[in-house]
């Protein structure tokens, strides 16, 4: 039988026994992909030996290195006549250990959203604390964790997308098949939420050197209703980082276009900009 | 003559921060230190009864420019425009808002809303200048939210945030772990602005005297209280953030709501017309306030709660009480006293909830129970307003919606507000609203019973 018809369920007894941070499905968008470490050569088992659950796992430990980072993107938003839109904004992210992660999101542009913030303080991989500021109000408030795979801001990704990885003991994994995207060998995933969600299931193209997420394709049942690419990666302190994303909803054919403007990573940020306080002030 | 004075000082020194703005705003695009934006409004509004006031176009703008260094950071917010929803000459009109009129020229207009310098360091703030402050949690009438009075020439088609007339203060707060300490001192009085009693957002307290044929309603500026420094206010607030927040409120100053002391009747033919001084005069009360405020999220809810104590709020007594002849003609009539001192209870609860994708249902309910014998004011010992706000999007924010309902159970008076935008591009969108407002005359939202309307708007924003 050809390893990449085999549908590989390893017993998950050996993952499940340590509580490890995990990845949601769409948090594979943007920040996991943003964040992912490369750690070329350190894997060296057969391909075929490899779960699901152990692609996710290597995806997600790669991603952890990669918290610590300051990207500054931009978002075109192309709707199915044409009309284009354009959001700019930073985003800082802490490895926040032994809690899990703590994030911040400020827009620049345009004039509507500029220093609206998003603020994410994760005390583990699946139980986030969530904060937005919108300065015409001028107040912070509190956010319901209920609303991950809402649009973000009228874009095709995710509030997920921006709110780091999730817990991989929320999702099944398995093995699907292997492909070459973009001349690159990938194993293709299939995720499934064990809790209700916007989707159904999707499917991920892993990259076997570089452990990022290359294609991307969300489920409604049998229809794909979301479905993206991650292209131009390029190597940034050892970790993969994709330059240019694109993701589409199949339903409305409205997709968004994001470009990595400037990225730093190991930034070591203070606690200091990951309070309401920063985020009234724009992180600055 | 003082009052000239003193508005010329602040004409004098609004210039001179224009001035500023301008270099700021000139030297905006050297790079991230310096940052602007801005908004340009047209409006129009068709008023749907034939008793209403008419309102003529309005063209608003605003700029923000923001300069940041290290630790300081500059802040302005200037706007100004025509506003046609008043109906005033324009003679001895200054151009810039001032902190010394409560019936204040918006044809046309400039204010700084704010305008202020701050210094930060890892755990203290300092800010001086013209600001806004949004303390308390409840939106729409947030109980602890006292620091700055408001505009009334809009009220209600303007936001929280945008009827807030920015202060000259200084604030300080120094932020500990999860605790933040908040001191704002007022050191000038500002007082709040109100509609003349011929426009359009002035309500329904004249009603009676605009029967009057050819007449003319003049309404007089009051004696603002001395500048001293034992008139200043101060606002405190510990907060402390975690897992359910919570803040401590303290504040002394002048009520920011609306009272009115009465002098006398006057009906005076003069010439061809006739002009009538409607016998009251805006007035201005020391209250002091503690309240606290919270908020956490419990499953899908997002819940908001906030309450304060009010000693010594005034409160003006039913119109029916004031002294009015039944059928005034020609001549001078003494009014009735038609102030009374209360303490107040208010406190109130919010909930956000997630509704649909990018739809957000807001809920509150909110109550007064006012202290003491209310038997000759309008509002009742226990006062609610229960409030409802929905604000969807579709299409990936291509059209944005919103739908506003509040009712006060007890008058039985409510207000229906929507909009609908539709954005063409990161900087034009249009948009189209309708409000309505039911009632007794005297009620919260019944008084404006006669401004139903549809409305129209453009919006450019750079």
């Amino acid at each position: 039988m050809n390893s990449m018809q085999v549908r590989n369920e390893l017993p998950l007894q050996k993952k499940s026994a340590i509580k490890r941070p995990g990845t949601s499905s769409s948090a594979a968008v943007l920040l996991r992909v943003l964040c992912v470490s490369v750690v070329i050569g350190a894997f060296s088992s057969p391909a075929f030996a490899m779960s699901g659950r152990d692609i996710f796992e290597k995806v997600h430990e790669v991603s952890v290195k990669g918290l610590d980072h300051e990207i500054t993107m931009t978002m075109v938003l192309f709707d199915k006549g044409g009309g284009k839109r354009t959001r700019t904004l930073t985003s800082y992210s802490k490895n926040a250990s032994p809690e899990a992660y703590k994030a911040l999101a400020v827009f620049r542009t345009p004039p509507d959203l500029k220093n609206v913030g998003f603020l994410v303080h994760a005390r583990t991989f699946s139980d986030r604390d969530l904060w937005a500021y919108f300065p015409e109000f001028k107040r912070v408030r509190r956010i319901a964790n209920n609303s991950q795979d809402d649009s973000f801001f009228g874009s095709d990704l995710s509030y997920d997308d921006f709110t780091g990885p999730a817990n991989l003991d929320d999702f099944k994994f398995a093995l699907e098949r292997e492909e070459v995207v973009d001349g690159k060998p990938c194993y293709v995933v299939e995720v499934t939420p064990r809790t209700r969600r916007k989707y159904t299931k999707y499917l991920a193209w892993v990259a076997k050197d570089l452990w990022i997420q290359l294609r991307i394709e969300y489920y409604q049942d049998k229809d794909i209703y979301r479905s993206g690419v991650f292209k131009d990666v390029r190597i940034i302190d050892n970790i993969p980082t994709p330059f240019k994303s694109e993701m589409e909803n199949r339903k409305t054919s409205h997709r968004t276009e994001l470009t990595i403007d400037s990225v730093k990573y190991h930034t070591q940020f203070s606690d200091d900009l990951f309070t309401q306080r920063s985020l009234e002030r724009a992180g600055k | 003559m003082t009052r000239l004075r003193s508005g010329k000082r602040v004409i004098g020194g609004h210039f001179a921060a224009l001035l500023l703005c301008v270099a700021f705003a000139s030297a905006s695009h050297a790079g991230d230190l310096f940052s602007s934006s801005g908004r340009l409004d047209l409006h129009g509004a068709h008023a749907l009864r034939n008793d209403s006031v008419e309102e003529d176009p309005s063209l608003d703008a605003r700029i923000k420019l923001d300069a940041a260094g290290a630790a300081w950071r500059f802040h302005a917010w200037l706007e100004g425009g025509w506003d046609g929803s008043v109906k005033r000459p324009a003679a001895g009109h200054a151009g810039f808002k001032n902190y010394d009129e409560v019936y204040q020229s918006n044809t046309p207009y400039l204010e700084f809303k704010e305008l202020y310098v701050s210094f930060s360091t890892q755990a203290l703030d300092l800010r001086a200048g013209i600001q806004r402050f949004a303390w308390g949690r409840i939106d729409e009438y947030p109980s602890n939210d006292l620091l700055n009075p408001w505009d009334y020439a809009k009220f209600p088609r303007q936001r929280l945030e945008d009827r807030k007339i920015g202060v000259p203060s200084l604030s300080a707060s120094v932020t500990r772990g999860d605790w933040t300490m908040e001191t704002v001192w007022i050191p000038v009085f500002v007082p709040y602005r109100l509609s003349r009693p011929d426009e359009r957002w002035s309500g329904n307290s004249a009603a009676t005297l605009r029967q009057i044929p050819d007449s003319e309603i003049r309404v007089r500026e009051p004696d603002l209280p001395a500048r001293t420094l034992e008139n200043s206010a101060i606002g405190l607030r510990l907060k402390h953030l975690g897992d359910r927040e919570w803040t401590v409120n303290l504040f002394h100053g002048y009520d920011p709501r609306p009272v009115f002391r009465s002098t006398a009747l006057s009906i005076i033919p003069a010439g061809g017309a006739i002009e009538i001084d409607p016998g009251y005069v805006p007035d201005f009360h020391r209250i002091t306030t503690i309240g606290v405020d919270a908020a956490f999220v419990t499953g899908s809810l997002s819940l908001r709660l906030e309450a304060s104590y009010v000693f010594n709020r005034y409160l003006n007594v039913g119109h029916e009480f004031w002294g009015y002849p039944a059928s005034p003609g020609p001549g001078t009539y003494p009014l009735n006293t038609i102030e009374q001192k209360h303490d107040a209870v208010d406190y109130g609860i919010g909930a956000d909830y997630r509704l649909f994708e990018d739809g957000q249902l807001t809920m509150q309910a909110q109550q007064t129970v006012t202290r003491g014998n209310v038997d000759l004011l309008y509002e009742r010992k226990i006062e609610t307003i229960l409030w409802a706000n929905l604000k969807a999007s579709f299409l990936n924010q291509k059209i944005e919606t919103n739908v506003s309902a509040a009712w006060n159970p007890e008058h039985g008076d409510h207000m229906l507000k929507t909009d609908v935008w539709w954005v063409f591009s990161d900087a034009w969108k249009a948009g189209a609203a309708y409000a309505a407002f039911t009632g007794p005359v005297q009620s919260y939202f019944g008084r404006y019973s006669r401004n139903d309307q549809i409305e129209a708007e453009l919006r450019y924003s750079w």
